[in-house]
């Protein structure tokens, strides 16, 4: 039982890993990410590498919504943003796929940034409804904008190659997402060390008295939505690189709403909560599945029955946890881990 | 309190232990396995259930002739909600388990979607889809069509519009999905070519929309003939009524998909003089006794079958013959192989289920025939012969 | 320019802004009495259509015993959602509430996938069907219709509000809480009466859209375009909620008609962004609502 860590400078109280029991977990957290592929099938690791593409999704958004307090509702057009760049170079252009996924993700920036404009002049729900208009304004560019797009044909990408070995399959691409996800959520925790970060946070939790201590409002607004659209194109890019192809119709106003409701399943304002959200969110319709072939000899039609309770399933969870633990999976598991810690005594 | 939660726990351990014992049959190794992402629900559920079962009942007929050369065929589908992903993710689900060796999908993104993987695993897939884009046989080897793709169904409903009624004026109504927009542009240069006029180009937003304005512009356009592509059913009997109250004359006609009795019976009345492009026999003809596959779909049935079911049963038929063509080359049931057998096919097999002999051009078969809905008799009946664009 | 052309397409475009119209009072009325922005209202709607389409079709009720059972269903659905689900959440984040709608909405389009599944059906007919010729110019009757019944249920509804007891009340709680309370008037009562109203009013643009259009779980998109409305018009006016719903109806129409029918949302949308941009608060709007 950790009674407590005394601190010896700020730099000391400032670190993400505290104590060296943090550590040794985080040791072994990525331990058991490496070896995870030896122990799973091809399906697991299809489903490893798109957690891993939402996880980094999933996070850009809480840096925008959950940390800055910016409702975005165009989080999935970002990403198309970012994987329609990413198809365009990969068609157009020779350049290696990190370039291409660097390109996408200062692309995704740059429209963010146009995007975040209104974040100047309205908040809260007008934002949000902002942000929707924004998606749907991006999407009828996909559509149109044919010359660079293709339209609804969509575009096709063919994988990418790290030294000769093509990363075709999820157990050769699992080996380059998973570290690029670990990277940017690293770098999610320690902006929130940092000035800006604190300054984001401030922004979300009273605007006027961040403004009256210096903050520059429109600047650190801007830089939030520039941040989590540099997320949203690196995660649509490995979306473009992982489908193999996209369509205009891959990117719709219900997948923000999916990341939307990641992080508050998740946690808004919590690093890990964004990435249990979206944990949660991309396994429960497996589970869901699972569920629907138990109950199949109750049901006469156990297949016509699993999308429609996918979707009242969706719905349930966000109604759920935002009646009942608003603070997410991310409180739940601070719950049981205070539990562990403070055991025998109660919590 | 403390006895319900070790009760829970133990509920919960027992489920997932329930669940992990599921076991996995070992299956017979020699079989050949179907595979198919279906689109049990969603918004192509009413085909998709068709097609699934038309599938299922095609397989086990097969296998009851003694299957493809002495293998029993085996049928692995599961529902996708008609979700792009979905259907990917079943694909990846079915093809970890089973050695496939045909494919069926139900949406455009899925086929476009899964053709690296295709290449990958060499294995052949035909589908739910008729998109041009698709037929494309160098970015598309191993995929092949069981009809005509959009843009030629198009081609052969303004073929007979030109024969009928030469230099008339046809207008396009189709919605913006890329469903909808696929055969398109191909279809207004087919009209230029053979002459007609093409007399207004309407494109409805997807969703409940209101037509109004777009029934407005169908009767400023005052077209002869209006092709309806990209739909079901909405809004094309809401069309159909509004042109009939404004007072035109126009004759409509639609593509595969809003051609099946069912749809027509529930256009009511508007439907009357519907005409659309149809390659395959519908249920009821007279004639389907000369099809063995009609046959044989009769004895099973009693009751009217869709358009989808016998749909499913040419496509299961193809995928036999390009089996056993390519069992019989001694060559491997791998797509590329299958793909080199079925180029050397000199007619298609389709059981009789269309009326002419065909081959594949490019990825599909170019051939159907145009019918017209009688509504009185309840029927769609033949109007012209089969037009074969080769 | 073919001036009658362009007075058909106008009319057309009117007659489906009248529904549009009608739907944003719904939301309006939620607002004002609530304070919650429900992105629900188009699944609402699709509900309303939906127990028509069950009780006329389904049980072969004949309309006028089905409409008004519809309605009340459709006043039911709101109240039920109201206490369930809005009422706990009563002080929260208006965000949260907002995302809470989201889910609420999602799951109505489950169920009613569920029990219906996703193919589009017609609604048993019970509009008069000859074509109407104002002048020379024609409206589909449907729409002619769908815009008497909407403007007479609108000018029903002004007129409950202004003169009913209920509509004083509701007012009342509009404009101030505290002062309501203080005068007695049961505030509760009357968020689950304004959910309550709503949710009849939703249930009949509904009604009329799916007589218009046909029934399917698309019909929820709807409610995206009404949520352009109510901003351009103004959250809190019901006056505004009627201009904008009439004026975007018209808008979508002559787009869709002189640009080509994919441009109709997106000109939707940029006028929400311009107005988000220049005047966030609407038309008619009142003027603090920016502070959210």
């Amino acid at each position: 039982m950790r009674i407590g860590s005394a601190k010896e400078s700020y730099i000391a109280d400032e670190a993400l890993f505290a104590t060296r029991t943090q550590w040794v977990w985080f040791a072994l957290l990525l331990a058991s990410l490496v070896l995870f592929p030896f122990v799973s099938n091809l399906y697991w690791l299809y489903l490893a590498c798109l957690v891993s593409i939402n996880v980094i999704s999933a996070t850009g958004l809480n840096i925008l919504t959950g940390f800055t307090g910016q409702v975005s509702l165009g989080h999935a057009a970002f990403m198309g943003v970012g994987a329609y760049t990413v198809a365009w170079l990969d068609n157009n252009a020779q350049t290696p796929f990190y370039l291409n996924l660097l390109a996408a993700a200062g692309v995704t920036t740059a429209v963010g940034l146009v995007a975040g404009l209104p974040s100047l002049r309205v908040k809260g729900l007008y934002l949000a409804i902002a942000t929707i208009a924004a998606s749907f304004i991006l999407q009828f560019v996909f559509i149109n904008w044919e010359s660079v797009t293709r339209g609804t044909r969509g575009i096709n990408i063919e994988p990418p190659e790290i030294m000769g070995i093509v990363l075709d399959n999820p157990d050769t691409f699992y080996w380059m997402v998973v570290p690029i996800m670990v990277v940017m959520v690293l770098l999610a925790a320690n902006l929130f060390r940092t000035r800006v970060g604190r300054a984001f946070i401030a922004i979300r939790d009273r605007d006027i008295s961040a403004s009256v201590l210096g903050i520059s409002l429109p600047a650190y607004k801007l830089m939030s939505f520039a941040i989590a659209s540099f997320y949203a194109g690196i995660a649509g890019g490995l979306y473009a690189y992982f489908m193999g192809s996209i369509n205009p119709e891959s990117f719709p106003l219900l997948m923000s709403i999916f990341f939307l409701a990641a992080i508050i399943v998740g946690g808004m304002g919590t690093i890990l909560g964004g990435i249990l959200g979206a944990i949660f969110m991309t396994l429960t319709p497996e589970v869901l599945r699972y569920g629907v072939d138990l109950a199949s000899p109750f049901i006469d039609e156990p297949g016509a029955v699993l999308s429609p309770v996918r979707t009242i399933v969706f719905g349930a969870l966000i109604v759920g946890f935002l009646l009942f633990e608003p603070h997410g999976l991310a409180e739940i598991w601070r719950r049981i881990r205070r539990f562990f810690h403070l055991w025998p005594f109660r919590t | 309190m403390k006895g319900k939660q070790i009760l829970s726990a133990i509920a919960a351990v027992l489920a997932l232990l329930l669940a992990a014992a599921m076991p996995a049959l070992a299956e017979e190794k020699n079989d050949i396995v179907i595979g198919g992402s279906m689109p049990l629900t969603g918004p192509f559920a009413f085909a998709g259930i068709q097609f699934n079962r038309g599938l299922r009942d095609y397989m086990e007929w097969l296998n009851e002739q003694g299957g493809i050369e002495g293998r029993k065929v085996r049928y692995v589908a599961e529902d996708t909600g008609y979700e792009p992903d979905q259907s990917v993710a079943v694909f990846r689900r079915i093809t970890s388990r089973e050695n496939v060796s045909f494919y069926f999908g139900d949406s455009t993104a899925f086929h476009q979607t899964i053709n690296r993987e295709l290449d990958r695993r060499d294995i052949m897939m035909t589908g739910a889809s008729f998109a041009s884009e698709l037929n494309d046989t160098e970015r598309y080897p191993l995929q092949f069509m069981h009809g005509p793709d959009y843009s030629e169904q198009v081609a052969i409903l303004l073929r007979h519009i030109a024969e009928e009624d030469p230099g008339a004026r046809v207008a396009f109504i189709y919605s913006d999905t890329e469903f909808g927009r696929d055969p398109i542009s191909a279809g207004r240069e087919t009209a230029e070519e053979l002459g007609l006029e093409v007399a207004a180009r309407i494109v409805t937003p997807p969703g409940a929309a209101d037509i109004s304005s777009a029934a407005l512009e169908l009767r400023r356009a005052r077209p002869d003939y209006a092709i309806f592509h990209g739909y079901i059913l909405a809004p094309i009997p809401d069309f159909i009524r509004r042109a009939r109250q404004m007072g035109m004359e126009t004759r409509f006609m639609g593509t595969y998909y809003s051609m099946d009795q069912s749809i027509i019976d529930e256009m009511g009345e508007a439907a009357d003089g519907f005409m659309g492009v149809m390659p395959y026999r519908y249920f009821y003809e007279e004639d389907a006794g000369e099809s063995e596959l009609m046959r044989a779909i009769h004895e099973r049935n009693d009751e009217y079958q869709t358009i989808y079911y016998i749909q499913a049963w040419v496509a299961g038929s193809m995928m036999a013959q390009i089996a056993r063509e390519t069992l019989a080359r001694g060559e491997p049931l791998k797509g590329s192989r299958m793909r080199a057998s079925m180029e050397g096919l000199d007619e298609v097999d389709t059981g009789g289920v269309i009326g002419v002999p065909v081959r594949f051009r490019g990825n599909s078969l170019p051939v159907g025939r145009i019918y017209r809905a009688d509504v009185e008799a309840g029927r769609m009946v033949p109007v012209s012969d089969w037009i074969d664009l080769d | 320019m073919d001036w009658l052309f362009f007075i058909e397409v106008s009319l057309a475009g009117i007659g489906a802004g009248s529904l549009y119209a009608l739907t944003a009072i719904a939301f309006v009325l939620i607002y004002k009495a609530t304070r919650v922005i429900n992105l629900a209202i188009g699944e609402m709607l699709m509900v309303g259509a939906y127990l028509f389409f069950a009780l006329g079709a389904g049980w072969s009720l004949s309309w006028w015993l089905a409409i008004p059972m519809a309605l009340v269903g459709g006043g039911l659905l709101g109240m039920l959602l109201e206490r369930g689900v809005i009422r706990p959440m009563l002080g929260e984040n208006p965000i949260s509430v907002f995302m809470v709608t989201i889910g609420l909405g999602s799951i109505l389009v489950g169920t009613v996938e569920l029990i219906w599944t996703s193919a589009p059906r017609s609604l048993p007919g019970f509009m008069p069907d000859e074509a109407i010729f104002i002048g020379e110019a024609f409206i589909a009757p449907n729409t002619f219709w769908g815009f008497v019944i909407a403007a007479v249920v609108i000018a029903l509804f002004l007129l409950l509000f202004r003169f009913w007891r209920g509509g004083v009340a509701l007012r009342a709680t509009a404009s101030d809480q505290g002062a309501a309370w203080a005068m007695g008037i049961n505030v509760p009562a009357v968020y689950s009466l304004a959910w309550g109203l709503a949710g009849m009013i939703a249930a009949g643009s509904g009604i009329l859209l799916g007589a218009m259009s046909g029934v399917s779980p698309e019909m929820a998109m709807f409610g995206l375009t009404v949520l352009v409305v109510v901003i351009v018009g103004g959250l809190d006016s019901v006056f505004g909620a009627l201009l904008a719903g009439l004026l975007i109806g018209w808008m979508e129409s002559v787009v869709g008609v002189y640009l080509g029918g994919e441009y109709e949302h997106l000109v939707t949308f940029i006028l929400l962004m311009l107005v988000l941009l220049v005047r966030p608060w609407g038309l008619f709007g009142s003027h603090e609502i920016e502070r959210l």
